[in-house]
C-alpha cells in the first residue's frame, strides 16, 4: 500500500511511536515555562539601558554583537572559514570549465539593470547596522545573492561573469584579519580585547552613522566574510557540476 | 491571552523538530535526511528567540516607546544561523562525494556495501 509520506514499514511505524513520545515529553517538560515574564532582568536588562550610552549604537542587537559579546562572533566567523575551507578542500578543481551560456539576452539586460540595486540594498543593511535591524550577516548573505545570481545568469563561460578566484581568496582573508585587527587594537593600547568606546574612539551626534566605535567597522568585516565565504561555497559546488563524469576530483 | 500566544509558539518549535527528527529516521534518501537536520535547527531556533518574548513589547532599536523584548537570544539565533547554514553545506558536500564514490544516496544500499 503505497502511502504519501512515508512507506509504512516496521521501522518506520517504531519511529513514529518513538517521535511521538519525544514530542510529548518535551511539550510536558515545557509547558510550566510558558509563562510570559513582565520585564527584562540580568545580563539584558544591563545590555538595554546602557547600550546606547556606553557603545553609542542603537540597535542593541549589533551592540551585543560586536561589543559585549564580540568574542563570540569571532568565534562564528572561525566556523565559517572552517566551513569554507572543508569544501574548497572537498572540491578543488583547478579550472573553472567553458561549458555553459547563461540565460537568454532578455534575463542579462534584467539582471544587469538590477545589480547595482540590489548591491546598494545589500551595502545599505551592512553599512547602517548599529542603527536600524540589520547588520553584517544580513548584508552580506544579500551580497552573497547577488554573486549567485551573476554565476547563473551569465554562465561561467569565458564571457560570463568572470571570476578570478585569488581576489577571492584575498578578500575572505581580509575580512577575518580585519575583525581580528580591530580586537587587536585594544589589546595593544591596554584597555582589553575587543574594548570599544574606553580607547577613545570619537563620536559625532546621536542616531548619525558615525557613532559606535569600532561596531561599523566590525559590519563591514563580517559582511565581507559572510558575502565571499557563501558565494565561494556556490562556486566550489558548481564548479563540481560542469567538471563531468570522468574528471578525476 | 499572551500566554497562549507562547504556547502556541512552543507547540510549533515542537512539532517541527519532531517532523525533522522522523524525516531523518524515517528517509532513506540523504539528501532528504538533510531536509531534515534543516527543520530540526529551525525548530530549535524559533524556540530560542520566542523564550524572549515578553508581551507588548517593541523590537530592541534604541527610539522606544514601550518596554524591549529580551535583544540576548536574538543575538544568538543569528549566530546559529549563520552555523546552521555553513554545517548544512559541508553535510552536502559530503553526500556530494559519497555519490561519485558510491553511485548511491540511497542509504540502504550504502550500508551493505563495503570499502
Amino acid at each position: 500500500m503505497k502511502s504519501i509520506f512515508a512507506p509504512i514499514t516496521l521501522r518506520n511505524s517504531v519511529a513514529l511511536v518513538l517521535v511521538s513520545f519525544v514530542g510529548w515529553w518535551l511539550w510536558r517538560g515545557l509547558l510550566p515555562f510558558a509563562s510570559p515574564a513582565e520585564a527584562l532582568s540580568g545580563a539584558a536588562a544591563h545590555y538595554v539601558n546602557s547600550a546606547e550610552i556606553e557603545t553609542g549604537a542603537r540597535n542593541v542587537v549589533a551592540a551585543i554583537l560586536y561589543d559585549y559579546r564580540a568574542f563570540d562572533t569571532l568565534g562564528e566567523i572561525t566556523v565559517t572559514f572552517a566551513v569554507v575551507t572543508g569544501i574548497a578542500l572537498l572540491f578543488s578543481a583547478r579550472t573553472l570549465k567553458v561549458s555553459k551560456e547563461g540565460l537568454s539576452s532578455l534575463a542579462k539586460r534584467g539582471m544587469a539593470l538590477m545589480a547595482p540595486f540590489i548591491l546598494l540594498y545589500g551595502a545599505s543593511i551592512v553599512l547602517l547596522g548599529h542603527l536600524t535591524p540589520g547588520g553584517g550577516f544580513q548584508g552580506g548573505t544579500v551580497l552573497a545573492t547577488l554573486a549567485i545570481l551573476l554565476c547563473i545568469v551569465y554562465g561561467t563561460g569565458k564571457r560570463g561573469s568572470q571570476m578570478n578566484f585569488k581576489t577571492k581568496d584575498v578578500f575572505e582573508s581580509l575580512g577575518a584579519m580585519l575583525f581580528l585587527g580591530v580586537g587587536l587594537v585594544g589589546l595593544v593600547l591596554g584597555t582589553g580585547f575587543f574594548s570599544n568606546l574606553a580607547i577613545g574612539y570619537p563620536q559625532w551626534t546621536q542616531g548619525s552613522i558615525a557613532t559606535g566605535g569600532h561596531i561599523p567597522v566590525l559590519n563591514v568585516a563580517v559582511g565581507i566574510k559572510v558575502g565571499v565565504g557563501l558565494s565561494s561555497i556556490f562556486f566550489s559546488m558548481a564548479k563540481v557540476l560542469e567538471v563531468g563524469e570522468d574528471d578525476e576530483l | 491571552m499572551s500566554e497562549m500566544t507562547i504556547q502556541m509558539g512552543f507547540a510549533t518549535s515542537i512539532i517541527l523538530f519532531c517532523i525533522g527528527l522522523f524525516t531523518i529516521v524515517s528517509k532513506r534518501n540523504l539528501f532528504k535526511t538533510v531536509i531534515g537536520l534543516t527543520l530540526m535547527e529551525g525548530g530549535v531556533l524559533l524556540f530560542l528567540v520566542i523564550v524572549g518574548y515578553i508581551p507588548n513589547a517593541v523590537p530592541p532599536i534604541h527610539p522606544a516607546m514601550a518596554v524591549m523584548t529580551n535583544p540576548l537570544p536574538q543575538a544568538f539565533t543569528l549566530t546559529a544561523i549563520v552555523i546552521g547554514a555553513c554545517d548544512i553545506a559541508l553535510a552536502l558536500a559530503l553526500i556530494m562525494k559519497v555519490h561519485r564514490h558510491y553511485g548511491t544516496v540511497d542509504i540502504d544500499k550504502i550500508r551493505g556495501l563495503k570499502g
